[in-house]
């Protein structure tokens, strides 16, 4: 990796701390929202931690990459010393970084809730790390369509259909009796279902994550 | 190709649903000012982001300071500086972050020049790139170009929004660019007053197609209006060279491509006035001509 490649996924780091901070605090705000007992609360402090992290990967999504392209920014950054493959790398890794603090202290703080709370059953912990992991994959397929898509249409698109595809998911999932029917247990059954189901959203965010490198990186016209 | 030649392009086509930019050729020297100028929708934009290297070819080769824009993009790039009315700098960052950040990439950043143009510009560092007015941040796109000391400056309309005292100041700062005789500009705009000033060779491209290339002195030099007023009776000459002809009864106005003292000698004393052509009445003329001989 070269220092301007380096540069500027430490670029990315600065121009999205404030991001980074309010989201990281607003995840972690909304588990302990959930963690004062009523049911009200839990529901209320649940959905705006699922809404946190969704939102701040859209906007990643967004600020990093599509009006960066809409407003000519890329252009600034293109007359760097850099390859297109350069600054897809760079902005992928880069994004990731970004988002991956608030996910991991938001998902860690959700996963606390549950072996810590005594009213929350710890059977809800296989499907809230599936839901977790699952949030981190469809902020991939957000950046990874950003980096593809020429046109804002396209990217509000990719945005509305992954925002979806996050209440699909839980449905289906809990819909899923291996997994549904031991949710509320008092003790989490990681059987095979959950393994399978895992291993689908790491191939889909091993998909998204490198899909950029293979096609956006070798774009021949990428402005 | 000659590697020591800073911008090479031989024979490119670049294809687009409603525009083609077709068997484009130019070369810069070094120390050399090439003014590139179109009309609108010409293919200056798509020239530049080609020689950028972010957009491919579909045929023909690009070269910048002997690195081929395609397989050596960051090499070739290293030496560049690239302004554009378009581009904007990132909205939340400062200036002086924008400074810090391209001085840790280029080596060769020159920090007393860049403090000296924050002073000349009128520019605050501290200031963030949002709150800046169009010509601060235009000034402010210049200054980070220009203190990496490029030896080649690409330039796609960078007077544009500026008022023509702030214009004045970045033209100006271009010619000391080139007081180092290593250096070189692509200057594209298609404001002719501002090329006819800085350029020593031009370009005219029209409807992607190159139309002419020379010495800003020989376009200066070759073309000319010729007034005349017919005899009764007498008819124009056959004459080579003639570009344009607009008649008003006995009263006719010639453009020459190539004027000649023999050109005057054949038209005799119908002869009333012969005017120099400032560059942008030279480009209207060009262009109209060439479309004419391309039925266009």
């Amino acid at each position: 990796m070269n220092i301007v490649v380096r540069k500027l996924i430490a670029k990315e780091l600065y121009v999205n701390r404030w991001l980074i901070i309010g989201a990281t605090l607003s995840g972690v705000l909304s588990v302990l929202i959930a963690a004062t007992g009523n049911k009200a609360a839990f529901n209320i402090g649940m959905l705006t931690w699922i809404t946190t992290i969704i939102a701040f990967g859209v906007m990643l999504g967004i600020y990093g990459v599509a009006n960066e392209r809409k407003e000519h920014t890329l252009l600034f950054v293109l007359s760097l010393p850099i390859s297109t493959g350069d600054y897809v790398r760079a902005k992928q890794i880069g994004l990731s970084l970004c988002f991956f603090m608030p996910w991991l202290f938001s998902s860690a703080a959700a996963v606390a809730l549950i072996l810590m709370h005594p009213d929350i059953p710890d059977g809800l912990l296989p499907f809230t790390v599936l839901l977790c992991v699952f949030m981190l994959a469809n902020f991939l397929l957000v950046v990874c369509g950003a980096l593809h898509a020429r046109s804002e249409a396209l990217v509000s698109a990719v945005i509305i259909v992954t925002n979806m595809a996050v209440s699909a998911f839980m449905f289906t999932v809990a819909a899923i009796p291996a997994i549904g029917s031991t949710m509320f247990g008092p003790t989490p059954i990681w059987n095979d279902t959950t393994w399978t189901v895992l291993a689908a959203e790491l191939v889909l965010l091993a998909t998204a994550f490198l899909l950029p490198f293979l096609f956006a990186a070798r774009s021949r016209d990428f402005i | 190709m000659n590697p020591t030649k800073h911008l090479e392009m031989r024979g490119v086509r670049k294809t687009y649903r409603y525009f083609t930019l077709d068997d484009l050729s130019m070369d810069i020297e070094p120390g050399q000012i090439l003014g590139f100028v179109g009309p609108n929708g010409a293919g200056k934009s798509t020239t530049i982001r080609l020689a950028m290297g972010m957009i491919a070819p579909d045929a023909g080769e690009v070269r910048i300071l002997g690195h081929d824009i395609i397989s050596a993009q960051a090499l070739a790039k290293r030496d560049v500086g690239f302004v554009s009315a378009e581009m904007r700098l990132l909205p939340h960052a400062s200036l002086g972050w924008h400074m810090r950040f391209v001085a840790s990439i280029y080596p060769g950043w020159d920090g007393t020049y860049a403090e000296k143009l924050v002073k000349r510009f009128n520019l605050r560092p501290e200031q963030n790139v949002r709150a800046l007015s169009t010509g601060e941040h235009v000034k402010a796109v210049l200054l980070l170009a220009l203190a990496r000391r490029p030896r080649l400056l690409i330039l796609d309309e960078p007077t544009n929004g500026l008022d023509p005292v702030a214009r004045h100041e970045v033209l100006s700062e271009f010619m000391d660019v080139l007081r180092d005789d290593s250096r070189s500009i692509l200057f594209s705009s298609h404001n002719t007053v501002d090329v006819e000033r800085i350029s020593d060779r031009i370009t005219f491209i029209d409807r992607g197609r190159i139309v002419d290339s020379s010495d800003k002195e020989d376009f200066l030099e070759r073309w000319r209006r010729i007034h005349l007023q017919l005899l009764p009776g007498a008819t124009l000459p056959d004459l080579p060279n003639i570009v344009g002809n607009a008649r008003d009864g006995q009263f006719v106005t010639l453009t020459t491509n190539h004027f000649s003292d023999a050109q005057i000698a054949q038209l005799g004393g119908q002869v009333r006035d012969v005017q120099r052509m400032n560059l942008e009445e030279i480009f209207v003329a060009n262009v109209m001509h060439h479309r004419e001989a391309r039925g266009q």
